[in-house]
């Protein structure tokens, strides 16, 4: 069941050096060097636009960098993108996947496109794991935001990948829907071993979930630290909120 | 890989509403054509019989029937214009919807983030398009040799099943043509509506607009298979109509037509010859999907249209 450790013997589980990325003339990313180790929680901050989205459309091939490199599980994003989307599960903002499908039929698909054989095995056990099995023979199309964010997890999980890729995961969800998600990943990392790497913007969800956090402000990254350090680092501010917004003031005032 | 992808779209097919109307009108079109042909040769064969009566009331002789040398599958001769209208229709939506949907649900990034490239993509895609085509066409060849069994009373016969065989065959053709044409245009344009009116602005172009041109303005070519136009005095249109080899509505029309025996008969290598333009165009609506398919944005959200 749990999700084996492959790839470059002691290599992070993301690492990104000197990554640009330019949609036409805007630079999104600037040098962005990054590395999260094996076994983190990690939450990725910023406002919007502020290069996020970009990181993990780079990061899960969906997208090449315009400069620098890129890495998962110590595979090249670029040139080695079969190495690295086997060992990765991705669930962007707003997926709505195959609303004409049921549950167990999108699960299915991604698991058989996930090079599985015994797809109907994974997918049972999957959608058990996930207490999602009241769902599997609905269609996907009928279901709340909350269902629908339980299926897409399922999907990114369902061939037990290394590295779980989190954009955007709470947007939509109501309060008891954020709760269950932070429990899932705190599941899926404590007993599949998954390295999570999330983008957020609810604070308070990544201080009581994330182990590491970066701030990343208008393509660049502006900080990078465990939670526990953080905080000790900011005694005065109250909360992550605080912190966050005062390093973002900071990165402002920097910049004029 | 590809066969995945392409049972998976067989599948969300089977569950689109629009798909599933489209399909039951091509098939109650198949069943009309048969109705229709029925119908018109009973009315000119009962023409004939008032007629012979009235003759013979004068004491003349009668000339022998001539319709009863129809050829048995010429009552299917409106399908001929039904593929290139509704079927070409279907094909235009199945194309659009088989990456369309990809696009709206956000789904696409999901596919690209797992071990699929672009051109297994495109091949699975092809692949699931082509087999729904083909099961469509038997299903609609089954109402054909239904109608011709029913109306003629008699089992169609080896022969004639080939030939509606080798009609459906190159229906499917033609319908693969106009699937990727829905396909392309979902890649070329960020807005499924615009990509939806830009399918059926070349489904216009190709099946209403070149034949106008190229057989010389006249008003009955875009629907009826006919062969040598009276020659028209205008010069831009005498020009036109040297690219008629590559009309592929005329020539798919003219070719069914010599199937179905209610065209006039030409050599076999020139019949075979108007079937290139099709095959070719295929080829290159492939090759375009490829070219645009490797540049496509997939990673964009379901909320970016």
């Amino acid at each position: 069941m749990n999700a084996t450790t492959t790839g470059p013997a002691r290599t992070p589980a993301v690492e990104l050096r000197q990554l640009s990325h330019r949609y036409d003339s805007q630079l999104v990313l600037r040098s962005v060097d990054l590395s999260i180790e094996r076994g983190e929680i990690f939450g990725f901050l910023g406002h919007n636009g502020a290069g996020k989205t970009t990181a993990v459309n780079i990061l899960t091939t969906l997208i090449e960098p315009t400069a620098g490199w890129a890495s998962v599980c110590g595979f090249d994003v670029v040139t080695a993108r079969s190495e690295v989307t086997q060992r990765i599960g991705y669930l962007p903002s707003d997926v709505r996947m195959y609303p004409h499908l049921t549950a167990r039929e999108n699960l299915e698909f991604f698991a058989a496109l996930s090079g599985l054989v015994d797809v109907s095995t994974a997918v049972s056990e999957t959608l058990d794991y996930l207490d999602c099995g009241p769902l599997a023979d609905r269609r996907v199309g009928s279901f709340s935001t909350g269902m629908r964010q339980r299926i897409g997890i399922a999907q990114a999980i369902v061939h037990r990948p290394e590295v779980l890729f989190l954009d955007e995961p709470t947007s939509g969800l109501d309060p008891v829907g954020v709760r269950q998600l932070r429990e899932t990943i705190q599941r899926l990392n404590r007993e599949l071993g998954m390295t999570v790497f999330m983008n957020t913007h609810l604070l308070s969800e990544v201080a009581k979930v994330c182990t590491t956090i970066g701030v990343l402000n208008h393509g660049e990254l502006i900080y990078k630290d465990t939670i526990e350090a953080t905080t000790s680092r900011f005694p005065d501010e109250a909360s992550l909120e605080d912190i966050y917004v005062k390093m973002e003031a900071t990165s402002a005032g920097a910049a004029t | 890989m590809i066969t995945t992808i392409a049972s998976h779209q067989i599948l969300a097919l089977r569950r689109q509403r629009v798909f599933i109307a489209l399909l039951g009108i091509l098939l109650a079109m198949t069943a009309l054509a048969g109705v229709l042909g029925w119908s018109s040769h009973r009315t000119i064969v009962g023409v004939y019989g008032e007629a012979t009566r009235l003759l013979a009331a004068q004491g003349q002789p009668a000339p022998a029937n001539p319709f009863t040398l129809k050829p048995t599958l010429a009552l299917l001769s409106n399908m001929v214009i039904y593929i290139p209208l509704i079927g070409a229709l279907l094909a235009l939506v199945l194309g659009h919807l088989s990456i369309a949907d990809d696009e709206a649900g956000g789904v696409g990034r999901l596919v690209f983030s797992r071990r699929v490239s672009r051109n297994t993509y495109l091949a699975g895609k092809v692949t699931g398009a082509a087999a729904v085509l083909a099961v469509i066409l038997a299903s609609s060849l089954v109402v054909s040799a239904t109608s011709v069994w029913i109306v003629n009373r008699t089992v169609p016969t080896i022969a004639e099943l080939g030939r509606l065989g080798l009609f459906y065959g190159l229906s499917w053709l033609y319908l693969l043509a106009f699937a990727l044409i829905g396909m392309i245009a979902v890649l070329a344009t960020r807005s499924k509506p615009i990509a939806l009116l830009s399918a059926m602005g070349a489904w216009l172009v190709i099946t209403f607009v070149i034949p106008q041109f190229t057989s010389g303005l006249r008003p009955t070519a875009s629907l009826n298979p006919i062969i040598d136009p009276v020659s028209t005095s205008q010069t831009f249109f005498k020009v036109t109509s040297k690219a008629r080899p590559f009309s592929v509505v005329e020539q798919y029309k003219t070719v069914s037509g010599r199937i179905l025996e209610t065209a006039p008969s030409e050599p076999m290598a020139q019949t075979i010859a108007r079937t290139l333009p099709l095959a070719l165009l295929a080829i290159v609506l492939i090759a375009i999907a490829a070219v645009l398919l490797s540049h496509h944005d997939f990673s964009r959200g379901a909320g970016d249209e």
